[in-house]
């Protein structure tokens, strides 16, 4: 086990490195000092500029579009509707059902209607502003309980319901429970806010073909996507990552790279798009916004009986990928904990919202602050600890989940928990008199410490790792082992994309380990080389680690295997380090230069993890690979008379399996707490009747540094027995449980429901307006659920 | 993350024409309303359509479609229809 505090020095780090060592990132100073290229800094000789015409309704029929002045417009070179679509007319990850340019219907405030090509970004600007939209504005359907309706307008040909997975689990009708609690939540609409809006450069080869530079999650899905709308073949579209300034899901959908290759095929110019800032709230899908119904049932000692949840999540107006957060919020529903009896509907649906697709946490951010909101529920029903109720419900090894599914490999949740208990609690001065900046508000010279209360929370967390239900997952890599002016020389390539987490660095130190060798150059992330899966779902170092170890290993067999027949009498048991053939005794038996000379040595592998399978009617079915843990002990203070928060301390316990990179570790458990306090107390799109009112970092607010705590983090390294290294990913656990730790602490301090988030300064002090009543809309609930909030008394 | 495709996917494209009873527009709407019934459209373009699903219930909403489409005075249908063997989401 390693511990990492955020308060003290950083961990020493070096490069290059080894597995297991902290390692300096090449694009971290780069970064911090302006120098990094990326994406939106690339150029090309001759190239234009492209811009894109949104639709400004959330819902409207088109009657006609006329390009005409905008095309006589000096400096114009191309303005494109659909009809210049050449090939399938939709897109989308799981379902094509977006129109890479509307033609009859928008479905969502900023739908790409029309684009324009011109040779200054503001010619085509102004040039967008002439294309001329004769639109019959609609009412927009925006409440996800009024989509699922039969009498609902229907927005997309199929319905309004995207999907359903419906987990029945143990015997729901007999369980009896001592203590029943009931409660309704909801989470707002989170932004991945990213700090690089999209943006790339479209270079037409001349041979009817197109090479796209451009910040992107999943290489090769963006490619086959591209190729079908251009109507081209796979081949002759070529994909090359550059510089991503953060992800976090919003860069799985296509959303400028079509554009700027049909501007780039029309016009036969490099064709550059880059979305500023507004632009890019409209550019992508966000967090899925829920609202949840829940209801424990536990015994009078504290053992969960059953759980009862129904989820609908908003997906806005398109698919994306909806069916699987769906799915996720349903599996993960009931928490790290044994619960016997679980029923359990999620339902996506569509609406004429925002498209919502993955973020951070995918669908388990969700159900985390609902399932844990409830736990605090019932061990006050019960009057228990809240951690106690925990640990007596917590997995271990061998628990399943409402999926039927055995959590196998090491499931530490009681030690999560009982090690962010016994993490030194900060010290508590009085509020009276602190330095401003030490107080809820801040320099806003509000507070001097009246009205000011101190909280404590825990949350647990889980989620699965990589694909599930039967995805065929895999990631290819390719490694050169040659000899260069300065020595051996290994190059790795993949098409795994860096978007700021670290992969470049683990691939590098992951060849050294194997290989022996020091010097080591991973090669810029390309189409050229098979496909590694998507930068998500915390899978990338598990993956394309698993590949890279894969290949090195091949390679080494290889080298030996030269050995073997250059050398007499090799012993058996040799290996590679520093950039020699060693013996057991190490012994250097000859160096890979005098081995190798002119030649190299080039392998190529896929790695896949273990196979996993659909869910079968009664959503029962092993559909995951692998599940990651954390718990999270929030210590917050309320100012209680103006609602303004302020976190003292974020303390958390997180097993990674093995931790590769600690710094970069260490790094991901920070960035997701900072993620997660955004979604408890700040971050939200607010739309109205479907319309954006805050696409901008002055109206949506994200943590800044002053808003971030101390983080006390423990990284437990307990190794899990499937994957390389034993390593987990660890890059989404941070962000789902800190979120209802947060609230839980809030309401310790404020003793107030806050059964939303983020939470608002009227929900602290008391006065939130309860969302008005509305009576049951047919279809939209289950007869299964009560319609009041009863905790029955112990027997 | 990409979903297996359908077990059978049923494009159908319509050319509509401009002498019949109805306008363009409405027959292309009367064909997609029909689609629009069985569950299992999306929308593929301006005039085309796909029916992804189980094979027996594609075929049955493809005929559907194409008898409201010949109804509302659609005259040329462009089918295409592509198997796979594997499709779970649908199923």
């Amino acid at each position: 086990m390693s511990e990492a505090q955020t308060t003290r020095e950083a961990p020493p780090a070096s490069t290059p490195g080894h597995v297991g060592e902290s390692v300096v990132r090449p694009d971290g100073i780069p970064k911090v000092t302006g120098e990094f290229i990326y994406s939106s800094d690339l150029w090309a000789e001759g190239m234009l500029w492209g811009a894109t015409l949104r639709s400004p309704h959330p819902r409207a029929n088109i009657w006609s579009i006329d390009t005409s002045t905008a095309e006589s417009m000096p400096g114009v070179h191309a303005v494109l509707t659909h009809e210049d679509v050449p090939g399938r007319k939709m897109y989308g990850l799981e379902v094509p059902d977006q129109p890479v340019l509307a033609w009859e219907d928008v479905r969502y405030q900023g739908e790409a209607v029309a684009l324009v090509a011109a040779d200054h970004p503001e010619t085509a600007r102004r040039a967008v502003e002439k294309i001329a939209v004769d639109y019959d504005v609609l009412e927009p359907l925006t409440d996800s309980e009024e989509a699922m309706s039969e009498c609902a307008p229907k927005i997309h040909p199929s319905g309004n319901l995207l999907r359903h997975v419906r987990i029945r689990h143990g015997d729901i009708e007999t369980a009896k429970a001592d203590v029943v609690v009931e409660g309704e939540y909801e989470i707002g609409m989170q932004d991945q806010a990213f700090l690089g809006p999209e943006s790339g450069l479209a270079v037409p080869d001349g041979r009817g073909g197109v090479d796209l530079y451009i910040s992107t999650q999943w290489l090769h899905v963006d490619r086959d996507q591209l190729a079908a709308s251009l109507d081209l073949t796979p081949e002759q579209v070529r994909l090359t990552l550059s510089g991503v300034g953060g992800a976090f899901g919003a860069r799985e959908d296509l959303s400028m790279q079509v554009h700027a290759c049909l501007l780039a095929l029309h016009t036969g110019r490099p064709v550059k798009m880059i979305y500023g800032r507004e632009e890019s709230f409209f550019g992508h899908v966000h967090r899925h916004p829920a609202k949840m119904r829940y209801e424990h049932g536990a015994t009078k000692e504290g053992e969960l009986v059953y759980v009862k949840a129904r989820l609908v999540l908003d997906g806005g107006a398109y698919a994306s990928s909806s069916t699987a957060v769906c799915s996720n919020a349903a599996c993960f529903a009931c928490g790290p904990y044994e619960v016997p009896n679980a029923l359990i509907d999620s339902y996506v649906v569509y609406t004429n919202n925002p498209p919502c697709g993955a973020m951070r946490g995918f669908g388990a951010v969700q159900a985390c602050f609902a399932y844990e909101s409830q736990m605090d529920k019932v061990a006050d029903a019960l009057g228990m600890d809240p951690v106690e109720l925990r640990t007596k419900n917590a997995f271990e090894t061998g628990s399943e989940i409402p999926t039927g599914q055995k959590v196998t490999g090491p499931v530490p949740v009681a030690e999560l928990l009982e090690r962010v208990t016994d993490m030194p609690m900060p010290e508590e001065e009085s509020p009276m008199g602190r330095d401003l900046r030490e107080l809820p508000g801040g320099v806003s010279n509000v507070t001097h410490g009246e009205g000011v209360k101190r909280g404590v929370g825990y949350a647990v967390g889980f989620k699965n790792i990589a694909y599930s239900e039967g995805f065929d997952d895999y990631s290819t890599a390719r490694v050169r082992l040659s000899i260069s002016a300065e020595g051996p020389l290994v190059e790795v390539h993949t098409a795994a994309a860096e978007v700021g987490q670290g992969l470049v660095t683990v691939q590098a130190q992951i060849a050294r380990t194997e290989l022996g060798v020091e010097q080591v150059v991973v090669l810029p992330a390309d189409t050229s080389v098979g496909s590694s899966g998507s930068s998500s779902a915390s899978r990338q170092t598990w993956m394309t680690g698993g590949a890279v170890k894969a290949v090195c290993e091949a390679v080494r067999q290889s080298v030996l295997g030269k050995v073997r027949e250059d050398i007499e009498d090799t012993p058996g048991d040799l290996r590679l380090e520093g950039g020699n053939v060693v013996s057991r005794d190490g012994g250097i038996l000859i160096g890979l230069d005098e081995l190798l000379g002119d030649e190299s040595i080039e392998e190529t592998r896929e790695f896949r993890h273990k196979e996993t399978e659909p869910l079968d009617a009664d959503g029962q079915g092993d559909a995951h690979v692998a599940f990651a843990f954390a718990a999270h002990r929030a210590v917050v203070e309320a100012d209680t008379e103006l609602g303004l928060v302020r976190v003292v301390e974020i303390a958390t316990a997180q097993d990674v399996g093995k931790a590769l990179n600690p710094q970069a570790v260490e790094g991901q458990i920070e960035g997701g707490i900072a993620q997660g306090l955004g979604l408890a107390l700040m971050e939200e799109i607010q739309t109205e009747e479907g319309k954006v009112h805050n696409a901008s970092f002055t109206d949506y607010l994200i943590p800044t540094i002053l808003d971030m705590p101390p983080v006390k983090a423990e990284v437990l390294e307990l190794g899990d027995p499937d994957s390389p290294y034993g390593l987990k990913g660890v890059g989404e656990p941070p962000t789902i449980s800190s979120t209802p730790a947060i609230v839980s602490a809030l309401r310790d301090a404020t003793e107030q429901e806050l059964s939303r988030v983020p939470v608002s300064p009227d929900q602290i002090v008391g006065i939130a307006k309860k969302p008005p009543e509305r009576p049951p809309q047919p279809g939209s609930r289950s007869p299964e659920y009560p319609t009041t909030t009863t905790i029955q008394p112990e027997e | 993350m990409p979903v297996p495709p359908a077990e059978l996917t049923a494009e159908f494209a319509m050319e509509t024409s401009p002498e019949g009873e109805k306008s363009p527009r409405e027959q292309i709407e009367a064909a997609k309303q029909a689609a629009s019934e069985s569950g299992l459209a999306r929308e593929a373009g301006p005039e085309t359509t796909v029916l992804a699903g189980a094979r027996a219930e594609v075929l049955e909403a493809l005929l559907e479609a194409i008898r409201a489409s010949l109804d509302a005075g659609v005259r040329t249908i462009e089918v295409k229809v592509e198997a796979e063997a594997e499709a779970a989401r649908f199923d």
